[in-house]
């Protein structure tokens, strides 16, 4: 057994260990609050075990292992439906930005700590009405006040920032030059007077996402995480920072086991579902397209082990599987036929086709919408030209509304 | 076997690569397509002195002892450059029964001559619609074949056939040498395939299987054959994509260049997803072989190699616009080599149900 299985099968045995007190079994029917608390718990767990911070520097409390310990800690997690999700985000991006662009080593290794262990989390301020996909366009004003800052705006589809005591913010500081060169990154205390948080109920009837609104909100120089006017390249490397982490073939939606298990339970003009044709087809293809994604994923880790840099092919995970998810579980929905209409609003979309089906649209968007992926693949990874832009180079203020 | 590529097998797939780029073209490969029964002789004597057909073969009888990893990297070059004669496959699959399935005397008569090129190896298994017949109409009788087996790649050129025939009843799996055995040769959209009918009147023939074993070996073969086959297809669509972008990167339109408009660079951008999914599925069937769940995993390289194939075809042509249909131009040719691969070693739908069986046999 190598190093690195040997480190999975340990990590396994101790999610086996406290899957009674946090997995996906005990959380069924608990509210946001109680699935909160409950993950509080898990990461003070975890940080004990030693599976917090796994890639981070003990300076600041991580192990100081590799990605690859990490992606293999979070592939076994993931089966377990530990109640981490609340802390993703926050010790996904945030709180490593803050470990590296943070000057106050202190506050930051204070601050670093508490995530780790649940106690305090953060939440990632950058897309806004204005700027989603198109991050640079975001309007929130930051302008200079004395010795410090004012900011003024609103940020939109922010994860739990009704949970969140700090977050991350870019923020416009200067409208007078082309859109990526006027931006700044701070960090913000989100119990600030002037932050309003509003969840947003997305279609799943979830309250997981927010606009948040900033109204003369004040904040020290010292929160600064970039150069005036650096701030689009810390927010680039905030997102390369998630680069290594787990995937799911499944796009987060059910096993295809399970598709298959509904197919041999369901009929379609009385005769079982599997042995028709149209099903058939869908299984096996899905089945090719994961196993392919699979593959995929499973030489990005051989070559991480290498040494070696995984290729671009990596990126294609998100965009096909979730896409996939989506059609397949409306075909789930079709062959359950008017049984299909029960509906569950706290199911999980790993295991109830219709949760699976009224969230895919949030995972083709979030992170990187479908159109973006084929975009960078287009551009990045096959060299052909970037779209027609008619806002480049043109100062801010200026691009035509 | 690894998912990664060591450095050997990566040197191989390069020299690959520069032999076949220096000796195919497209315009010997169409001038092919007006011919029949015919294949590029400069192809295959380029496979022979590189010891393509030796590859995967044992040491033992003349063989270089590698596997089917190395001879899907050459696969996949030979796609790239839509390589003028299928014996690379059929030989190979001709082999393995022989190897698998035969007497010693069967292997030494014919696993050397396979291995230097010598003789040519070929499967004929399909009959119609059925890639492998529970009971083919071709029979076997006191040690002769009688019958036909129509549209057998490499047929009109291939000394050897393993045929999946009828023994009063029983499907059986025989061996033979084809030497006065009457090929019919006719029209095909891919002619360098060397397409034929195998007619076999008191042919003599050696038998290798029979009953459920029978079959079980014709799937077998039939699955080697197809993760060659699937790296065949993946690199006959990167090919494509490669000529798909430098064409959408050059050609201008409306003022810019044509790979600008999303609708193409998407359409682009999606051929890729395609190419690294069959690619992955190729090298993990192709280094699965001799493992359990080795059928499952080439039937899942096949089906997604031939999806990106076709789908390349397709959207390349689309791509270049009117140029992408011309004779000169010649996408066709991948239009056509596309399409024959997707039949050739069992089609999309026979891939399919083997998937879906292995699969749901597996979870009851």
């Amino acid at each position: 057994m190598s190093d690195i299985e040997a480190y999975s099968e340990r990590a396994r045995e101790w999610l086996q260990s406290v899957a009674g007190e946090f997995g996906g079994a005990v959380r069924k029917g608990l509210s946001d609050a109680e699935n909160l608390a409950l993950g509080r718990r898990y990461l003070k767990a975890r940080f004990d075990a030693g599976y917090a911070g796994i890639n981070w520097s003990p300076e600041f409390g991580g192990q100081g292992l590799t990605h690859i310990e990490k992606v293999a800690f979070e592939a076994e997690e993931m089966k377990f439906s530990m109640p981490s999700g609340f802390f993703g985000i926050s010790l996904g991006m945030p709180v490593p930005i803050l470990m590296k662009y943070c000057e106050d080593k202190a506050f930051a290794k204070e601050r670093v700590l508490k995530a780790l262990q649940g106690e305090e989390i953060w939440c990632q301020l950058f897309s806004e009405p204005a700027g989603g996909s198109d991050l640079a366009g975001l309007r929130l004003r930051a302008e200079q006040d004395g010795n410090g800052w004012k900011l003024n705006g609103q940020k939109l589809w922010t994860s739990f920032a009704q949970y969140s005591d700090y977050g991350v913010i870019v923020a416009r500081t200067d409208p007078t030059v082309a859109k990526h060169k006027g931006l700044t990154y701070f960090w913000v205390d989100m119990k600030s007077p002037g932050v309003e948080v509003r969840p947003v109920k997305l279609a799943a009837g979830d309250h997981m996402v927010n606009e948040v609104f900033f109204d003369d909100v004040r904040i020290d120089d010292s929160n600064r995480l970039s150069p005036v006017g650096g701030g689009f390249s810390v927010a680039m490397a905030t997102l390369m920072i998630e680069r290594y982490t787990a995937t799911d073939s499944a796009g987060f939606g059910p096993h295809l086991d399970l598709f298959i298990s509904l197919a041999k339970e369901t009929k379609i003009g009385g005769k079982p579902a599997i042995e028709d044709g149209r099903i058939r087809q869908q299984i096996a293809r899905n089945y090719a397209m994961r196993n392919g994604l699979d593959a995929i994923t499973a030489r990005a880790m051989l070559m991480m082990r290498a040494g070696m840099e995984p290729g671009p092919e990596g990126s294609l995970n998100k965009l096909v599987s979730v896409r996939s998810r989506q059609k397949l579980s409306e075909l789930a929905i079709d062959l359950q036929g008017t049984d299909a209409l029960h509906y569950d609003d706290q199911a999980s979309s790993k295991d109830d086709w219709q949760a699976s089906w009224i969230g895919a649209p949030t995972g083709r968007i979030a992170g990187g919408a479908d159109e973006m992926l084929l975009n960078t693949i287009a551009e990045r990874i096959l060299g052909l030209p970037q779209d027609h832009r008619p806002d480049k180079g043109v100062p801010f203020n200026q691009i035509p509304a | 076997m690894s998912l990664l590529y060591d450095e050997g097998q990566l040197a191989i797939a390069a020299e690959t690569r520069k032999v076949l780029e220096a000796r195919v073209n497209t315009k010997e490969m169409l001038a092919l397509l007006e011919q029949q029964g015919l294949f590029h002789a400069p192809f295959w004597e380029t496979a022979k002195q590189q010891g393509w057909t030796a590859l995967a073969l044992p040491e033992a009888y003349g063989g270089l002892d590698l596997t089917l990893v190395e001879l899907g990297l050459i696969a996949l070059q030979t796609g790239r450059t839509l390589a003028g004669a299928p014996f690379l496959t059929t030989s190979y699959g001709a082999a393995r029964a022989v190897l698998d399935h035969g007497s010693e005397a069967l292997k030494d008569a014919w696993l050397p001559r396979l291995a230097s090129g010598e003789a040519i190896g070929a499967i004929a298994f399909a009959e119609g619609q059925e890639p492998v017949p529970a009971l083919p109409t071709v029979t076997y009788a006191h040690g002769l074949l009688n019958g036909i087996k129509p549209s057998v790649s490499g047929g009109s050129q291939a000394h050897l056939a393993i045929v999946l025939a009828s023994e009063a009843g029983t499907p059986v799996l025989v061996a033979a040498d084809l030497t006065g055995a009457e090929r019919q040769v006719f029209h095909t959209f891919d002619n360098s395939r060397c397409t034929a009918n195998l007619v076999f009147q008191n042919t003599s023939a050696t038998l290798l299987a029979s009953g459920d074993a029978a079959l079980q070996a014709a799937l077998h073969v039939l699955a080697l054959q197809s993760v060659v086959t699937a790296h065949e297809q993946t690199g006959g669509a990167e090919a494509l994509i490669e000529q798909a972008r430098d064409y959408a990167n050059t050609r201008r339109a409306f003022g810019q260049p044509i790979g600008a408009f999303q609708s193409v660079k998407h359409r682009i951008a999606e051929l890729y997803g395609l190419v690294e999914l069959a690619r992955a599925n190729a090298l993990q069937a192709a280094a699965s072989e001799g493992q359990p769940g080795f059928l499952k995993v080439a039937a899942a390289a096949r089906i997604q190699a031939t999806e990106a194939y076709d789908t390349a075809a397709r959207d390349c042509v689309q791509v270049h616009g009117g140029i992408g249909v011309t004779w000169e131009g010649g996408l066709h040719l991948h239009m056509r080599r596309s399409r024959t691969l997707a039949v050739e070693q069992g089609n999309l739908l026979f891939w399919e149900d083997v998937l879906v069986d292995q699969l749901t046999g597996e979870m009851a």
